[in-house]
């Protein structure tokens, strides 16, 4: 992204009002909602936000290879989808008497799969990536359908009762499967040769290409991460719900969000593995907190809404200047 | 979903109704909750019934001077989970938990107990509560199905929905059909037995129903009967669409949509067994109360009573359900 120093200037106001924010957000609650800052609900809202992590971060990858662009750009707007089918899979095994290992594999298989149908649609087919998701992700939820027939799948082993229990150090599990996937992504996307030629590919495809990087199965290989970093978010819900139930595809809207968010908290104005996490985090924060100060969770959608607006706003006039 | 969501504990054995008209309903000796906080959690409060019980229930805490932490989770479990953990946290003196998943609830409703936290439930079965306030199914499914082969007049074929047995109440209601039809052996259930779906539950049940008569013609079919009432709404205009209105539809809830219907002379829409959410809602919160001012003997269920809306009463059970305003 070439910043000339005018749009260098505003791209770190936006970025240190975006830290403001959290701060003010956080110092609020802390001082307002009772508990807020106890150590079981940090513990809690890091649980919470385990799902949507590992689908953001999925979600991060492709927009970081695919080009901020809202509407062109890369997006993945399967990955709800694929969540829910990644519970019910891992549901629907465990159910006819698989092991959690069966479970695993076959989920995590699912995801790729998922992934390698979005990848071959964008790089091979050159759909439009938010149309070639969505019609992938209107496949996937079929799927699911087909394999619930909608309705709730009850599942119990000892890997589900294990990732919901409470870990090391008094923290779930699921906190920690947070905090490790954060790390892992961290070293992929912002050390490893694969996400530093994603980074390229995303900011200057020509040139990236030109140059004579691999654009389309890096492309192609984001969208598989995305779909296997999905698929391990289903284990985790299977986890939660003891087993699947409809409704995944709610969680699309925050997970866009926070990829979004995420965008204005690095310094780069990119997305990056840090600033969707702290993005998530602060989504999460907010729900917490609302709900401690016993503000309607009606609010909470409201303000999502409202951050949303802002975030695309903002991002779609940005890129507006830098091309004129 | 539509009041609905319950997965029963074993209850066999209760074999009369606690109802309306009794303590349970009456407000004089229902002790205050003044200092207490009242937590209340509902999968989502879009549908008639839900709206109806989670407003009763808020009303009646804040009536008697308690204060609620209403949470509303959009029909997402994983959020409703949150929310409970968080709500746990929040430490308040009771909670009221509405509908949901009750098998992906039940690790957090073990939580809710082990924090000391006294859990009243709303539809939702659970060995967990202190009490679970619903409807009678077992009536309300005989009640229809009686109902349906007596207007039909003991023979012929009728349509079911039967699109989630998974879940309790629909089992039960479906379940006193089958042994009405049992004793019935002229009424025959078409098969294969249609499946009804959440969300679009209206318009694919118009579209699953115009299908069936064009297979099936005019004197085939005597009757559409559903566990809940927004495939019946949906049926039922697909009976005026196709000029089919001989055929007669059932269901339960008594949405005001489907009550309005029923009061319709020229509507297909004969019979639905309203529940009384508002009700259900009320009698929680009353409930809670006693609880936390030391009674402890709370019956494990409560039934509030329903009403078998028909053609004939359909008017006055506008009245009497409150719908006529």
């Amino acid at each position: 992204m070439p910043l000339n120093r005018q749009s260098f200037s505003s791209a770190t106001l936006v970025r240190l009002s975006a830290y403001g924010a959290f701060v003010i957000v956080i110092l609020v609650f802390a001082v307002e909602a009772r508990g807020f800052l106890s150590f079981i609900n940090i513990a809690n809202v890091l649980q919470q936000s385990a799902i949507a992590g590992l689908l953001a971060f999925g979600l991060t990858l492709v927009v970081l290879g695919g080009g901020g662009n809202v509407v062109t750009g890369g997006i993945d707007l399967s990955v709800a989808a694929t969540l829910g089918l990644g519970a019910a899979v891992y549901a629907t095994l465990i159910a006819q008497g698989q092991s959690d290992l069966v479970a695993v594999g076959a989920t995590l298989a699912v995801g790729v799969l998922v992934g390698i149908a979005n990848g071959l649609a964008v790089v091979r087919l050159h759909i439009l990536p938010l149309l070639a998701t969505l019609a992938v992700g209107k496949i996937v939820s079929g799927l699911e359908f087909v394999l619930t027939q909608n309705s709730v799948v009850t599942a119990t082993s000892p890997g589900l009762t294990w990732l919901a229990e409470i870990g090391p150090l008094d923290v779930p599990i699921m906190a920690w499967a947070l905090v490790i996937a954060t790390v892992a992504l961290l070293l992929l996307v912002q050390v490893s040769p694969f996400g530093l030629r994603l980074h390229a590919v995303g900011a200057h495809p020509e040139a990236a290409r030109a140059y004579g990087l691999p654009v389309g199965p890096l492309l192609f290989l984001s969208y598989v991460f995305s779909g296997l970093l999905s698929a391990a978010a289903g284990i985790l819900l299977a986890a939660l719900l003891s087993g699947s139930s409809p409704g995944a595809s709610e969680m699309l809207l925050p997970v866009v969000l926070a990829v979004l968010l995420g965008v204005v908290f690095s310094r780069r104005l990119v997305p990056t593995i840090g600033g969707t996490f702290l993005a998530v985090l602060f989504i999460s924060i907010l729900g917490n907190g609302f709900q401690l100060l016993n503000i309607s969770s009606y609010w909470v959608n409201g303000v999502e809404g409202v951050l949303i607006l802002f975030v695309v706003a903002w991002t779609t006039l940005s890129q507006r200047e830098a091309h004129a | 979903m539509v009041g609905l969501s319950l997965t029963r504990v074993a209850m066999l054995g209760v074999a009369f109704a606690l109802v309306a008209g009794n303590s349970a309903f009456a407000d004089g000796d229902v002790p205050s909750l003044k200092g207490k906080t009242i937590g209340i959690t509902s999968i989502g409060n879009e549908h008639y019934w839900n709206i109806k019980a989670y407003q009763g229930a808020v009303d009646e805490i804040k009536r008697l001077g308690g204060e609620v932490i209403g949470l509303d989770a959009g029909y997402v479990d994983a959020k409703q989970i949150a929310q409970i953990q968080t709500l746990i946290a929040q430490k308040p003196d009771a909670i009221i938990e509405e509908l949901g998943t009750a098998a992906a609830l039940q690790p957090s409703f073990k939580k809710i107990v082990d924090a000391g936290i006294p859990l009243f439930t709303l539809d939702t079965g659970t060995s967990y509560a202190v009490n679970t306030v619903t409807s009678d199914n077992w009536k309300i499914g005989e009640e229809l199905a009686l109902k349906l082969v007596s207007d039909i007049g003991y023979e012929g074929n009728i349509v079911v929905f039967n699109g989630f047995y998974s879940v309790t109440p629909v089992a039960i209601r479906y379940d006193q059909l089958q042994s009405v039809l049992k004793y019935n052996p002229n009424v025959k259930i078409i098969q294969p037995e249609l499946k009804e779906v959440i969300p679009n539950t209206v318009q694919d049940a118009q579209t699953q129903i115009t299908e069936i008569l064009n297979k099936y013609p005019k004197g085939e079919i005597k009757a559409i009967w559903s566990a809940w009432d927004v495939p019946q709404v949906g049926a039922t205009q697909a009976l005026v669409a196709a000029g089919r209105t001989e055929i007669k539809t059932y269901g339960v809830d008594g949405s005001p949509d489907i009550v309005s219907l029923i009061k319709e002379p020229a509507q297909p829409a004969a019979a639905v067994a309203a529940q009384q959410p508002y009700l259900i809602g009320k009698a929680a919160a009353d409930n809670v109360a006693r609880y936390l001012a030391g009674d402890k003997n709370i019956p494990k269920i409560t039934y509030v009573p329903h009403l078998l809306v028909t053609k004939e009463n359909a008017a006055e059970a506008q009245a009497q359900l409150g719908q006529d305003k």
